[in-house]
């Protein structure tokens, strides 16, 4: 399908950028890792509450980092002009969009899978074999994260205070993923598995399904000069 | 009836805010209106120049 | 004429509401808080009508529509929310909670202010319309999930406790407190369409001036 093409060109593109420069990657892990050391200091917890405040944690660390990766997202193109002449190449917008959400999802998934091990070792956590799941769960979160965060991130492209205003709108639309993604994670962790949260799990599904398909219709709408 | 000056504190509070909205909105409605006139009468004035 | 419709909502509603039998004097709040976030829901569904319309036909009245409604809009919602803070000061002791209906009215403060900061950070008119619109659509789609995620979380993970957070009025409410109820909010409503309509008004003049100040400098 064309579609399909285009995007996968158009992320392939985004990658190979990545992959020689590492701007984004590189600092994003760093950003993460230190807010880890910055909780660790700031809250200053026993042992045993470590385990409960662990998802908050581990998301705030997340949507923080992740703010940085959107900030950057458009950054490339900026720099260049080159946003102009993807514009006017016949290029489906929401090519676009679904490369740019992947782009920055592929981001978030190597810090994640980096930073997840990490926190458990720097805070002395029990149940590894847990890890898989929560995974999956964060992971789940981080498309709904990407896919909004990708379209904020057109939005807010050509307005003053962008690093401010772009966390502004974002934040509170996100707050279901953020309850969603928090809730599945502390169930796993106390329960061992999912189970009553699944309820939960559907919302982040339904959240994530909506808003790809939002951003595919409607970013044409935003990335217009 | 302590409770009276929590009542009291509402209404005042609401009907305040939406009295200086309502100025608000209308002083800034007669900014705009000069603002228009004299644009349009500098629009006019060019156009009667022209021709 | 607006004038009119004005002063008679008032009039009614501080006429009737004092005459009238209640729990506790600070019941009579719900006569301002109940129709404020009325009214808010209303400015936001305006706003999502708006900027849908603009999406698809691209006329400026849909934009400003959009633009004034999200303003009168956030007015209301923040109203609704210090009613809502004094109401519960006397009721549960403390200025704020964060039991649903609260978090909820204060999520929609935030998401509409930010689509207001999102209009007047933006230079370009036409894209300020454009990406805020898609904003209004996003935002309004969301409403519905945050509202859940929202009341599931404080159901499911707080018991009820001594603070019990109020029932919707409309549930058990006495006769006698119904009339004044459906009065205040006949008059919140025309009030709101009184100040959209005024809004709309500096709207279009402005979009006028930006127009003409185009013209000219061609």
């Amino acid at each position: 399908m064309e579609f399909v093409k285009q995007t996968l060109l158009l992320l392939w593109k985004d990658l190979l950028l990545e992959l020689r420069r590492r701007d984004s990657l590189l600092t994003m892990f760093f950003f993460g890792t230190l807010l880890l050391f910055v909780f660790h200091f700031s809250f200053d917890l026993p042992p045993d509450r470590v385990a409960e405040m662990t998802p908050a944690l581990l998301w705030l660390a997340f949507l923080f980092t992740g703010t940085l990766g959107l900030t950057q997202l458009f950054q490339v193109e900026r720099e260049n002009h080159c946003l102009e002449a993807l514009l006017l190449s016949p290029l489906d917008r929401g090519a676009l969009f679904l490369a740019k959400s992947c782009f920055n999802l592929l981001l978030m998934f190597l810090v994640e899978a980096v930073v997840m091990p990490l926190f458990w070792i720097l805070f002395n956590l029990q149940g590894w074999n847990l890890l898989p799941q929560l995974f999956l769960v964060t992971l789940l979160g981080t498309v709904g994260f990407c896919v909004l965060g990708t379209i904020m991130s057109a939005i807010t492209l050509r307005a003053r205070a962008r690093e401010l205003l772009l966390p502004l709108v974002l934040f509170p639309l996100m707050i279901p993923v953020i309850l969603a993604t928090i809730r599945c994670m502390e169930t796993i962790m106390s329960a061992g598995e999912l189970g009553a949260a699944w309820s939960w799990l559907r919302l982040l599904l339904g959240f994530d399904i909506i808003f790809v398909t939002v951003g595919i219709l409607m970013f044409d709408r935003v990335i217009e000069s | 009836m302590e409770h009276w000056s929590f009542v009291a504190l509402a209404y005042g509070i609401v009907w305040s805010v939406l009295v200086v909205y309502l100025f608000s909105l209308k002083s800034r409605c007669k900014k705009a209106q000069i603002e228009l006139s004299a644009l349009t009468s500098a629009q006019a004035s060019n156009e009667h120049d022209q021709t | 004429m607006a004038l009119i419709s004005i002063a008679i909502g008032l009039y009614w509603g501080l006429v009737i509401a004092p005459p009238d039998a209640y729990q506790g004097e600070v019941q009579r709040i719900m006569y301002l808080h109940l129709p404020s976030i009325l009214a808010a829901y209303l400015s936001y569904f305006l706003v999502f009508i708006g900027s849908c319309m603009y999406l698809w036909k691209r006329e400026r009245r849909d934009d400003i529509l959009a633009h004034s409604a999200a303003e009168v809009g956030v007015l209301f919602t923040a109203l609704t929310i210090i009613e809502g803070s004094i109401w519960g000061r006397p009721t549960w002791g403390v200025w704020w909670t964060w039991d649903a209906r609260l978090t909820l009215t204060a999520i929609l403060l935030l998401i509409y202010t930010g689509y207001l900061m999102l209009r007047s950070l933006i230079e370009d008119e036409d894209r300020a319309a454009s990406v805020a619109a898609v904003l209004g659509v996003i935002g309004f789609l969301d409403i519905p999930l945050i509202h859940m995620s929202v009341y599931w979380w404080r159901t499911l993970h707080q018991p009820p406790s001594i603070l019990q957070p109020n029932k919707a009025p409309w549930e058990n409410i006495a006769w006698p407190l119904l009339i004044p109820l459906l009065i205040n909010i006949a008059a919140f409503l025309l009030l709101l369409f009184y100040l959209l309509s005024l809004r709309y008004r500096l709207g279009e003049m402005r979009d006028q001036i930006r127009t003409r100040r185009l013209e000219q400098s061609v």
